[in-house]
């Protein structure tokens, strides 16, 4: 029984250079319990996808397409509905702690405001905050809760906001890029974090990262980007130990464990997506037939490929 | 806090000295100037052309032989026991003369002010969220004539429409409320405008920040968003230009008491400059640059005090 | 799975698009206008002795307060001088004034303000609280002293003005040196050996200016209303010299009577300023853009 069903979804930016179509014809599914992840590189589209659905995208942005999620569809919720989905039944862990926690209000309001929402009293709200940032090993919850965010450290930051994000258990959590700029370290510990959540409290997860080594980690199965089209989709491990599409096989290849062979060229402008296959340009199996149709994504077993060839 | 306090203070007294220096300069750059000026307002006839004993006399009487910075540093020692001398044109002690006229250009900054963030204020953030294409339109004109044009033109354009033709409002003068509404809208509008724009553009600057993305994330109403996380963030920097236009307001309101023969110390500077006064000039220079350097360290300290960041920093 | 390889074709195509200065300034509308009718506005300005219908001085009594005819196109004032051709004149003085002082505080500022940001040191700290000196104290109130002290004259008005705006921009170029400084592309310069003054011109002059000049164009519509303030209170400009502001305060008495007259100059002066607003807008729009994508999210 899928979570969230993801159908044919496209998010297109205009902007006064034209239409920037970001996301193209993406369609997955999160079943109960599971991690998938979406990797690609930067402007794969992929932080679209998951801001799309909680309706977070600015206002030159047209979405259009569906997406089931306890038989509503997310897009097309006005505002007051949408409003009672986030934090409660979806969460969002954004992408940079420090910008994404207001410098002019104290940890502990940002963190309690999610508990007065949704109806508990200030004391209440304040205490339950203080229980979360317990939880996620904050030192001096009750000290750190008066002080600001430039207070505290980058670890810290990264936990609080991940710990709010969670704080009514949400039914699904969207994550975006976690470890990103993050040193090896603080990587490791993130990924243990998410590990423990996967592991112990069975949340299903939409995990958006170009960090190889934390997908492989703990997604479920995966589904790679490139200019903002699914191009394969798959189960994690065997995927990124087998990959078939070309991309897909020029990303594992430029792993620093694979040997750093990076891809060549850079991926398309958004502004003008060429005609047929949009990796045609940097693909080393090129063929006649790459310039004329446009592949779509062929199913085989629960494994999905989008490529001209077999 | 209390270094940073000092250090500004400190500062303060050297801009006001620095400027009552170049002032004093200035005004005493023409030699034997003085002296003739104070002769032809006191003792000479209207054509007469002072003798050389004339000249004489009232120089040595008012040590105006002596170098330059020596006279500046007697002013100065005077002014700082509150003697600042006497205007050459009204016989009376400047002082007094200032305090006279110090309270009529507070009370119309004051009203200024008080339009232009009441009003600007408001507007700027609902520009803001209603973010649609005829609002922005309307609001690029508004702002754009409140900044171009001249304040003085706006005072009579005023005057014509509303003294005048409806006959709403007097054409000048000081005593009740009536009296000030006119004046205070010509003097307004430039910052009015200003503020209306910074308002704007702060406000949607904040709102393309990831903590207020994060903020709408987490289910809270739009309402709150804006309440408890945009308009603090938005507004902080928009003190810091109110200070600015406070600096424009004031030499502003030097023309638009002209206009309205508003008692304050704007139009006493202009009568004494137009009559070559020069110990009335220096005072009032002296206080209204002291009251624009005091209010913007009230600014800097309040601001200092609401940021966080600064604060622990 | 069987792979057949082609030779590697082009590089990858750069979707963007190139836009040079030129192509830039034609491109936003309002930039383009602005320039086409303040161009025309200088050129007129230049012309005003040809062009005029009557000298600005002629005064005739007995043509005086006459309102819009077809002799006088804009009516005559008090002393019966033709106000169209005052307009005309007034364009050249005010023209005239913003450019110099525009010109000497643009000097005068970018000079103090690159070697502040630039050699650092007892320079920027010298440099530093003269700025912030002249920057602390309303900008008309100076002007009025200075105008005071020395006397009502073209030269006069352009000093005061001058030494009021100049602060502005030193410090502006000082914080654009600054930025540039800490840029790796100097580091790499000197580190090749180029000296300083090559570095300054070739590398940080270029990027600096971008703001500057903003600053100036804005600044050009401040100096008008500064100048035309100044000769409204009857300073700075000599009462023969033909200047809006002045034909302003001289108009205001005949409000009820000769509304024309206040009409007119400040119709003219509102109208430059707009002109040098949104052409300074106009041009922070193009040279400093942000993201013209502004919605794509860091995907």
């Amino acid at each position: 029984m899928s979570l969230l069903d993801v159908n044919d979804l496209n998010v297109g930016f205009q902007t006064r250079l034209g239409t920037v179509r970001a996301v193209n014809n993406v369609s997955f599914e999160i079943d109960k319990g599971e991690v998938f992840g979406l990797i690609g590189e930067s402007g794969s589209g992929k932080s679209v996808i998951g801001m799309s659905l909680l309706h977070l995208l600015p206002r030159n942005a047209r979405v259009r397409g569906r997406a089931i999620f306890e038989g509503s569809d997310l897009l097309a919720l006005g505002e007051e509905k949408m409003q009672k989905f986030r934090g409660e039944k979806i969460a969002f862990i954004p992408q940079n702690p420090t910008a994404s926690l207001n410098p002019l209000m104290k940890n502990g309001l940002q963190a309690s405001e999610i508990f007065e929402q949704k109806g508990y009293s200030r004391q209440e709200a304040w205490d339950r905050a203080l229980g979360v940032m317990q939880s996620l090993l904050i030192r001096e919850p009750e000290v750190s809760a008066k002080r600001y965010p430039h207070q505290l450290s980058g670890g810290m930051k990264q936990r609080l906001v991940a710990g709010i994000s969670l704080s009514l258990e949400p039914e699904l959590v969207i994550a975006d890029e976690p470890t990103k700029g993050l040193d090896s370290i603080s990587r490791k510990r993130a990924i243990e974090f998410f590990q423990q959540l996967e592991g112990k409290e069975r949340r299903s997860m939409l995990l958006i990262t170009h960090d190889l080594d934390l997908a492989y980690e703990i997604c479920d199965r995966l589904a790679v980007l490139y200019a903002g089209e699914i191009v394969e989709m798959g189960p994690a491990r065997k995927l990124m130990d087998s990959p078939e599409h070309p991309y897909t096989r020029g990303l594992i290849k430029s792993l620093p464990k694979n040997g750093l062979e990076p891809l060549e060229g850079s991926s398309p402008s958004l502004l003008g997506l060429p005609d047929g296959c949009f990796f045609r340009e940097r693909c080393n199996c090129q063929t006649i037939d790459c310039r004329k149709w446009h592949p779509q994504l062929s199913p085989n077993n629960g494994w999905m490929k989008r490529c001209v060839l077999p | 806090m209390m270094g940073y306090l000092l250090k500004r203070l400190a500062f303060m007294g050297v801009t006001v000295l620095a400027v009552c220096a170049l002032t004093f300069f200035l005004m005493n750059i023409i030699p034997g100037g003085t002296a003739e000026l104070i002769l032809k307002h006191t003792v000479l006839e209207l054509e007469e052309i002072p003798t050389d004993e004339q000249i004489a006399e009232i120089s040595s009487r008012y040590n105006l032989h002596d170098p330059l910075y020596i006279q500046f540093g007697n002013w100065l020692a005077g002014a700082l026991q509150g003697d600042l001398g006497s205007s050459y044109i009204q016989k009376k002690p400047v002082s007094y003369l200032l305090l006279l006229r110090l309270p009529a250009t507070i009370q119309l900054a004051f009203a200024a002010m008080s339009i232009a963030v009441l009003i600007g204020v408001p507007l700027g953030i609902f520009c803001a969220i209603r973010e649609n294409k005829f609002t922005d339109y309307i609001l690029r004109i508004v702002t754009l004539m409140g900044v171009s044009m001249p304040g003085f033109w706006l005072a009579l354009i005023l005057i014509l429409f509303f003294s005048v033709n409806l006959k709403l409002f007097p054409v000048a003068g000081y005593g009740e409320l009536r009296y000030l509404v006119l004046p205070a809208v010509a003097l307004s509008a430039h910052s009015l405008a200003l503020t209306l724009r910074m308002v704007r553009t702060g406000m949607l600057e904040v709102m393309s920040q990831p903590y207020i993305a994060f903020a709408i994330s987490k289910g809270l109403s739009p309402r709150h968003v804006i309440a408890r996380h945009a308009l603090k963030n938005a507004l902080l920097p928009a003190i810091t230009v109110l200070a600015l236009s406070l600096g424009h307001m004031l030499g502003g309101a030097v023309v638009i008491e002209s206009i309205f023969a508003w008692p304050g110390v704007g139009s006493l500077l202009v009568d004494a400059i137009s009559g070559r006064d020069i110990p009335l000039v220096q005072g009032c220079v002296l206080t209204i640059v002291g009251v624009f350097v005091t209010i913007n360290l009230l600014v800097d300290l309040t601001y200092t005090y609401l940021d966080p960041r600064i604060r622990y920093g | 799975m069987k792979c057949i390889s082609i030779s590697k074709s082009n590089p990858a195509i750069q979707g963007r698009i190139k836009w040079t200065p030129c192509h830039r300034i034609m491109a936003n509308r309002t930039v383009a206008v602005c320039l086409v009718l303040l161009a025309a506005m200088v050129i007129i300005a230049i012309l005003a002795p040809w062009i005029a219908p009557y000298e600005p001085n002629d005064i005739n009594l007995k043509e005086s307060l006459q309102s819009p005819s077809k002799e006088h196109w804009l009516g005559t004032d008090h002393l019966g001088r033709d106000i169209f051709s005052r307009l005309l004149y007034g364009a050249t003085t005010s023209f005239a004034i913003a450019i110099s002082v525009v010109a000497f505080a643009l000097i005068w500022g970018i000079a103090l303000g690159g070697i502040a940001g630039y050699f650092g040191g007892l320079s920027d700290d010298i440099i530093s609280r003269v700025i912030d000196l002249f920057l602390s104290f309303p900008s008309m109130i100076f002007a009025l002293a200075i105008v005071g002290a020395l006397g009502s004259s073209v030269l006069n008005l352009i000093m005061a003005l001058a030494l009021v705006h100049w602060a502005s921009y030193a410090r502006l170029m000082r914080g654009q040196v600054l930025s540039a400084k800490s840029n790796d592309y100097v580091s790499s310069a000197r580190v090749i050996g180029a000296s300083d003054r090559r570095i300054l011109v070739k590398h940080i002059l270029p990027n600096a200016l971008a703001p500057v000049i903003v600053l100036a164009t804005l600044d050009m519509g401040h100096v008008i209303l500064s100048a035309a303030a100044l000769s409204f209170l009857g300073l700075g400009i000599p009462p023969s010299v033909p200047e809006w502001g002045s034909m302003l305060n001289a108009g205001k008495e005949f409000m009820r009577t000769a509304p024309y007259l206040t009409l007119f100059p400040g119709m003219a002066i509102t109208l430059t300023v707009i002109l040098f607003s949104l052409l300074g807008d106009g041009f922070q729009e193009i040279l400093d853009p942000e993201s013209e994508v502004s919605g794509l999210v860091a995907a």
